[in-house]
């Protein structure tokens, strides 16, 4: 009966969540219903809120640093495990894994002072120069604040910890597959490949867990996104987030009617956005799990 | 052997790794500031000190900590704290009960002021100013004479390259570069917005509409891909400082402590002036004569005629920043402390203001000695 309880208080606590925001929300869905999330306008004065382009910069800014954060991390993973001598090895992946667990805000304060200017001359203006036909480099940088530049900070902050998942997860495959895949003389490279095939699942969850790190930040983010009211055509321009937005705007939310409720209702487009993706992605994980048994 | 190994490697990086921490977090910890730091001094003194506790707007946050500190030296027996909220931040907080004083840049708008009337005083402690600062490779010491009217197209993106006529026209002497502006403002809701707006639509009234004037307006550059937001008046300053032929706006305690370039505007009667005690006095000189009479009035309208005000040296973009006080305060002791500090700003602290900021004329000094002398005798004494 006492195990009950706990288990009963994390229920209750998400519950009670849910009904605080879907109170202060509900208002604005009322009132502007799906222009809301649809509208690009955002102008407090007169009374208009739409997150549209705080919606998809965040969209844009996870995704870039999810694909940045992924190969990084899996190939960090193959060669601390595969290739690197053991003692080397194990300091960096005990290292890793530490800053892995770490507040990521300490990473973010250190790319809002160095990325910007670094990212600008020495990679976005030649993406621009050379790649600059493919659609999201096409507008040419004016300046380091931009998608681009929260797209990568966020890819530091949240790649310790993807690894220190992986990592782990590939660590505790049993040692009978590296002995039958030694057998046979695999090369390091083609033992990695079939780990990793084995580990989807843990990939997977890993970079759900490591998107929705990067869909929350909020203060290193608008730091550096440029917090402008844009919408991501391009990814050279500078934007804003939901998170960056909300962090902007709610010490002075009582300044404006209805400001702190559509703050409220921005965040429950994030909550039900992160709700839908980590559904889905439990969903996959099952599904490779009945797959390969 | 393995397990002491990897203690060993976590302790040490753990180690390393919270000292870089606090570095970094004592370095931003200064620039970035806001958002609930808060400072009080342990109590010297046996005897239970009075504690008043005060929020609210960072732009006059400076001069308050400055003027704090030397009343506590004079007041052993009070301790003040003066939370970095946000103006509204520090409103509501006073209204709910928390806080006991509140720092305001704007006043309190005039439906609130009526819902408390009678229970709650304002008093303009300091008149401060808003700069336009920009970063113009090899013309950043040039002073640049800017227009209410250039500004707001700047603002609007109608104005996109630094050598247009209508701003090489008013720098006649000044080789202007072709090269697009970079325009930055505020990311967060805030009172130097404000100010900064409520200018370019009293400058301008027909380019900046009153819909464009506000906390978080939705300025019509922001769009065009070469303007950004900063976070706070460090962020904007950060922001101009790093990306050259950009223009924004800070507070001018801010441009002048990271010696940021600083441009003459031109003010209602023509001239161009650059912020100075001088012109900032002589600007609330001729604004002080449309305030209220008492502390207890309504001071909604004040930044309406201390914005662009008359007065051939006042410099056009400079605003009162207040104080909200109630009236009754639920202890003896504490009401005498407020007062004890109210009348300590008039006396003393107007007359050792840190660069930056000026103080209200005598007439306005008087209304925080009339609301100290409210306070005490709301509290019996």
């Amino acid at each position: 009966m006492t195990l009950l309880a706990p288990s009963a208080l994390v229920i209750a606590f998400y519950v009670l969540l849910v009904r605080l925001l879907a109170g202060y929300s509900i208002p604005v869905f009322r009132r502007y219903g799906a222009s809301f999330v649809l509208s690009s306008v955002w102008n407090p004065g007169s009374a208009s809120y739409g997150i549209l382009p705080a919606l998809m910069g965040t969209a844009v800014t996870s995704v870039l640093a999810a694909a940045i954060a992924l190969p990084v991390s899996l190939s960090m993973v193959v060669f601390l495990n595969e290739y690197c001598p053991s003692i080397v090895a194990r300091v960096v992946a005990s290292v890793t894994t530490v800053m892995g667990g770490l507040p990521s805000i300490v990473y973010g304060l250190w790319g809002a002072l160095v990325l910007p200017e670094l990212l600008r001359s020495y990679v976005m203006v030649p993406l621009h120069k050379y790649l600059g036909f493919l659609p999201p480099f096409s507008c040419a940088p004016v300046s380091g604040w931009t998608f681009f530049t929260a797209g990568v900070l966020l890819a530091i902050m949240i790649t310790p910890y993807m690894f220190s998942l992986v990592h782990e997860a590939y660590a505790s495959v049993p040692r009978k597959y590296r002995e039958a895949l030694l057998a046979i003389s695999a090369r390091p490279y083609v033992i990695a490949r079939e780990f990793i095939k084995m580990l989807w699942p843990a990939v997977i969850g890993a970079l759900l867990l490591g998107l929705g790190r990067a869909a929350g930040e909020t203060i290193a983010v608008s730091l550096v996104v440029g917090n402008v009211n844009a919408v991501p055509y391009c990814l050279f321009l500078p934007g804003q987030t939901i998170s960056s937005l909300i962090a902007n705007n709610f010490p002075e939310a009582s300044s404006y009617p209805l400001m702190l409720n559509a703050l409220y209702a921005a965040a429950s487009v994030l909550l039900v956005v992160g709700m839908v993706l980590n559904i889905a992605g439990l969903a996959l994980m099952s599904r490779w799990r009945s797959i390969t048994g | 052997m393995r397990d002491a190994l990897r203690i060993v490697v976590a302790v040490i990086t753990a180690l390393i790794i919270v000292g870089i921490a606090a570095a970094v977090a004592s370095v931003f910890g200064s620039g970035i500031g806001g958002g609930g730091n808060s400072r009080t001094l342990k109590p010297a003194t046996t005897s239970s000190p009075t504690y008043v506790k005060m929020g609210g707007a960072t732009f006059p946050a400076p001069q308050y900590l400055a003027w704090i500190k030397s009343f506590m030296r004079e007041h052993p027996s009070i301790r003040v704290s003066y939370e970095l909220l946000g103006s509204g931040a520090g409103v509501s907080r006073f209204f709910d009960g928390t806080l006991d004083v509140a720092g305001s840049d704007p006043p309190l708008p005039h439906d609130v002021w009526v819902k408390h009337e009678g229970k709650v005083m304002q008093v303009p402690t300091l008149v401060g100013a808003v700069v336009v600062t920009y970063n113009i490779p090899g013309l950043n010491h040039v002073t640049l004479n800017l227009s209410g009217k250039v500004l707001a197209l700047i603002y609007k993106g109608v104005i996109k390259y630094w050598d247009d006529p209508r701003i090489q026209e008013l720098n006649p002497a000044v080789k202007l570069p072709h090269h697009e502006i970079f325009v930055v403002f505020r990311a967060d809701a805030s009172g130097t917005q404000l100010i900064f707006t409520t200018f370019l639509h009293k400058a301008a009234p027909s380019t900046w509409p009153s819909t464009l004037v506000g906390k978080a307006p939705a300025f019509p550059v922001a769009g065009s891909g070469r303007a950004a937001g900063g976070k706070g008046n460090p962020g904007v300053a950060n922001l101009v400082m790093s990306n050259p032929y950009s223009i924004g706006f800070v507070e001018w305690s801010y441009a002048l402590e990271n010696n940021m370039s600083i441009a003459a505007i031109e003010n209602a009667a023509g001239n161009f002036v650059k912020p100075s005690t001088e012109s900032l006095i002589s600007a609330a000189r001729s604004a002080a004569k449309h305030l209220p009479r008492t502390p207890l009035g309504d001071f909604s309208k004040d930044e309406e005629y201390i914005i662009y005000p008359g007065g051939k040296d006042a410099y056009p973009l400079v605003a009162w920043t207040h104080l909200v006080i109630r009236v009754n305060y639920e202890s003896q002791a504490k009401a005498r402390a407020v007062a004890a500090l109210l009348k300590w700003i008039a006396e003393k602290g107007e007359l050792n203001i840190i660069p930056g900021y000026a103080p209200v004329p005598e007439n306005v000094r008087q209304l925080m000695v009339e609301a100290a002398n409210n306070i005490l005798h709301a509290a019996g004494s």
